[in-house]
């Protein structure tokens, strides 16, 4: 779902803000979240932040008692995957129950404006959109201190006995390194820098000769490089011997050896590098 | 490429004698042919056929009950695998097919999510083609069933259509689910004697999974099924007593199962709980979300399950093809169901009882303690998603995922499609648990196919298939040749004993369906697809007795 790892959700209690602008972001760009089901396109337009927002606060003290201020069930259902709130459309099904109550099973009924109920669905229609946007997850605002929760000199002393400086300085690439990247990049990047080096080949012709390069491909058939002077070659793979350098390979022979403390001291010792 | 002598090589000892046993089972193939009930009208499918599929179909997403994919046609082998030669290519327009085309009777029929094709399978040319736009998830399909002449496909809305096969006019459609509560279906319904049997998705709403049986004639509700039990119902005790999270414990019925006529048991695998990442609101083993469950397929009623993910956080769901054969285990014979799940575990059960036998990693997992007395990994707390984020081999798409295993009785060994992914499990959210609750992030990944012993899971041998995560299924035939995709579009055509290359061809894209076989017109087809292009491929005339 890589549509959703597009979106800026938020986690703080501005999350229906987040599911609002991840909406948009959809839109713009043509994916399907909200056509995730019928319903979330529907009731869109109808609702503002401003109405959700609304909505919420007449929810939490009408309906919140029974219904609980989340809308998922209390003593009363859960309204957030309820069938007849599915159905609604700007109010048009919530409206009824309201204002007439369900005596039978001892809801009673409301007085409320045409503005308040259309508040109060676009609050549930939203809450529902927040379980279907469950899966975004912030970038740049994902709080740090959410992240760090390590022991920077314990992350140090990995550093040192790992061998990360190897091919790493604290003065040298990864000066700074805190400063430019933000925090669930950095923990990302730090355990595996994804496309950070091309690895580069060594391919020897049965002549005996060398070709070098960045690794342009490599399957089990053909090996293919991008040489000094920009040139694209390729080669198959059983007249050829072929040697691989993946500078990230370090990286990936440690993901298997890292305890969860070594990971979250280390990202703690790499935030100290302002 | 290198075609050294494989297991088969007797067949081809000398061309003399190669013809002569060519002419003879082309002759017996023909007389078993007169000795079939000719029950059909027209082109359809009889479901009785389905218990003893022949060679010249393909009548079921797996090719039969079973789950094993593997073919019992023997014309194309080691020693001629390299002279196949491509029949046609079928573009659809489409997005990537996912599904296993059905073949009867000479047409194939297969979909993308809300399209359905006919298309002559000697010739690749499209018969008809339906189509309805939907909303929902179009995450992928899986295939069609077939009753007689009539179809069942399942949609983004969540919906069972009946088509025609004939020329594809929709019979009657009907509701499986309810979209607008974020149910969306891709399965291909698996149709055993008088029942329809189709499965819901969609993990992002904290909604109830069931599996369905219907009318093949009118749609009509046969029974349902739910993946959580009722409270106070047997496993009722493995959800909190003192919230609703039970009614709200997805377990989605994503793909196909498999059935076992003798023993008249439906074996299905069934999806991850929800909320999927958050655990805390759900204590408990969570029962039967991440199961494999023997149903009755006349009832609906629970045989027995075995749960390889209790208490699932990463969407490690069990629906991967819980494959059946019958083999000896400890020197005796027993009917065994073997599963490569997506947690990274390979499990080997008794299918009569859910006994369980096996149980081995299949992959480098990090998550995993040990494994408890009943066989089930047991899940190191550490290794839950965190505000921090864990650090968890394999990631949320899993070890393995919806890419069909085989299984090669002449080998003995399991295949599997197996991703060595680690990845980022992040809970983030705040307040109230819903939905997914959290994200992962991967970081690296790459793939193999591996070759497992069902009766020890030892990794037999292992073949790479480069960077990333693959998606190619497996297929196996009784010509010693088995068929897969690596992850850089290269078809390849294995020795099923060795793991090594046979023949290889790329097809421009990747595979991220089953290749599939079946007999027309005296020739072996092999049925592949890679992005939206179907090609199908068999040996020159040359190479083929009597043509």
């Amino acid at each position: 779902m890589s549509q959703m790892d597009f979106c800026k959700g938020k986690t703080s209690k501005h999350w229906i803000m987040g599911a609002g602008i991840c909406i948009f972001v959809s839109a713009l760009v043509g994916t399907t979240l909200t056509g995730y089901t019928g319903r979330a396109q529907a009731n869109q337009s109808a609702s503002s932040s401003a109405a959700v927002e609304r909505g919420g606060q007449q929810f939490a003290s009408s309906c919140g008692f029974c219904h609980g201020a989340d809308a998922t069930g209390g003593r009363g259902p859960d309204l957030v995957r309820s069938k007849l709130v599915a159905d609604d459309v700007g109010g048009n099904l919530i409206g009824s129950v309201i204002r007439n109550g369900r005596p039978a099973k001892g809801m009673p009924a409301f007085t409320m404006s045409e503005q308040q109920i259309s508040d109060i669905a676009a609050f549930l229609h939203a809450r529902f959109l927040a379980g279907v946007n469950s899966r975004t997850m912030g970038g740049g605002d994902y709080p740090l201190s959410k992240l760090l929760t390590g022991n920077a000199a314990e992350g140090k002393a990995f550093f040192d006995k790992a061998g990360c400086a190897g091919c790493h300085s604290v003065t040298g690439d990864l000066a700074h390194v805190a400063k430019k990247y933000e925090p669930v990049m950095l923990e990302m990047r730090m355990l595996y820098p994804r496309g950070a080096e091309t690895p580069t080949v060594t391919v020897t012709l049965p002549s005996g000769e060398q070709v070098k390069g960045e690794l342009e491909h490599l399957d089990e058939f053909s090996v293919a490089l991008r040489d000094s002077a920009g040139w694209y070659r390729s080669f198959p793979r059983n007249e050829v011997k072929v040697e691989v350098h993946d500078p990230l390979a370090a990286h990936q022979a440690l993901l298997s050896k890292l305890t969860q403390d070594d990971v979250h001291n280390l990202f703690a010792y790499l935030e100290t590098l302002q | 490429m290198n075609h050294k002598i494989g297991r088969f090589s007797r067949r081809n000892s000398a061309p003399s004698t190669g013809l002569f046993l060519w002419a003879f089972a082309l002759m017996f193939l023909l007389a078993a042919l007169s000795l079939l009930p000719h029950v059909l009208l027209g082109q359809g499918l009889d479901p009785a056929a389905l218990l003893k599929p022949a060679t010249n179909t393909w009548p079921t997403y797996n090719g039969d009950y079973s789950g094993r994919r593997f073919s019992t046609l023997n014309q194309i082998t080691a020693s001629n695998v390299n002279e196949l030669t491509l029949d046609w290519v079928l573009e659809t327009r489409s997005q990537s097919i996912k599904s296993t085309p059905l073949e009867v009777n000479g047409i194939l029929y297969f979909t993308a999510p809300d399209n359905v094709w006919a298309a002559d399978a000697r010739t690749g040319r499209v018969i008809w083609h339906y189509e309805r736009t939907s909303v929902g998830d179009h995450i992928g399909h899986r295939g069609v069933g077939m009753y007689g002449d009539w179809l069942y496909f399942t949609t983004p809305d969540a919906q069972l259509v009946c088509l025609n096969a004939k020329d594809g006019s929709v019979r009657w459609i009907t509701q499986l689910a309810d979209s607008k509560l974020g149910y969306f279906s891709t399965m291909a319904p698996l149709v055993v004697r008088d029942h329809v049997i189709a499965g819901v998705s969609g993990d992002v709403t904290d909604i109830p999974g069931y599996l369905e049986s219907l009318d093949p004639a009118t749609g009509k509700l046969q029974w349902r099924w739910y993946t959580e039990p009722k409270p106070g119902e047997p496993g009722s005790n493995t959800w909190p007593q003192t919230s609703d999270a039970i009614r709200h414990g997805g377990g989605m019925t994503w793909m196909t199962g498999t059935y076992d006529p003798e023993l008249n048991l439906l074996y299905w695998g069934i999806g991850n709980p929800n909320p999927v990442l958050a655990g805390a609101p759900r204590p408990g083993d969570n029962l039967f979300t991440c199961s494999i469950v023997a149903l009755n397929p006349d009832t609906g009623k629970l045989a027995w399950y075995f749960q390889p993910s209790p208490h699932d956080v990463h969407d490690w769901d069990a629906v991967e093809t819980p494959v059946l054969f019958d083999a000896t285990f400890d020197g005796k014979p027993r009917r065994l169901l073997a599963q490569a799940s997506r947690n990274g575990y390979f499990f080997v059960l008794d299918r009569t009882n859910g006994e369980h036998l096996v149980t081995a990693p299949f992959i480098q997992t990090t998550w995993a303690s040990g494994v408890d007395s009943r066989g089930r990994p047991m899940e190191n707390p550490q290794d839950d998603p965190r505000p921090d984020g864990a650090l968890v081999a394999p990631a949320s798409d899993g070890a393995t995922n919806w890419m069909a295993p085989s299984f090669d009785p002449e080998t003995g060994l399991f295949y599997v499609d197996a991703r060595r992914t680690f990845s980022v499990f992040f809970l983030t959210a705040a307040g109230k648990a819903e939905g997914w609750a959290g994200t992962d992030r991967g970081l690296w990944a790459d793939s193999a196919l591996r070759a497992i012993d069902y009766k020890t899971g030892k990794i037999v041998w292992d073949h790479e298939l480069g960077n990333g995560e693959d998606g190619a299924g497996i297929l196996t035939t009784a010509g010693g040749v088995l068929f897969t995709a690596d992850n850089s579009g290269n078809m390849l055509a294995l020795d099923p004993a060795t793991g090594k290359t046979l023949w290889h061809v790329n097809l421009g894209g990747g595979m991220a369906s089953s290749p599939e076989t079946f007999e027309i017109d005296g020739r072996q087809v092999l049925l592949v697809s890679a992005r939206n292009l179907v090609f199908a491929f068999s040996l020159p005339h040359s190479q083929i007795p009597g043509k």
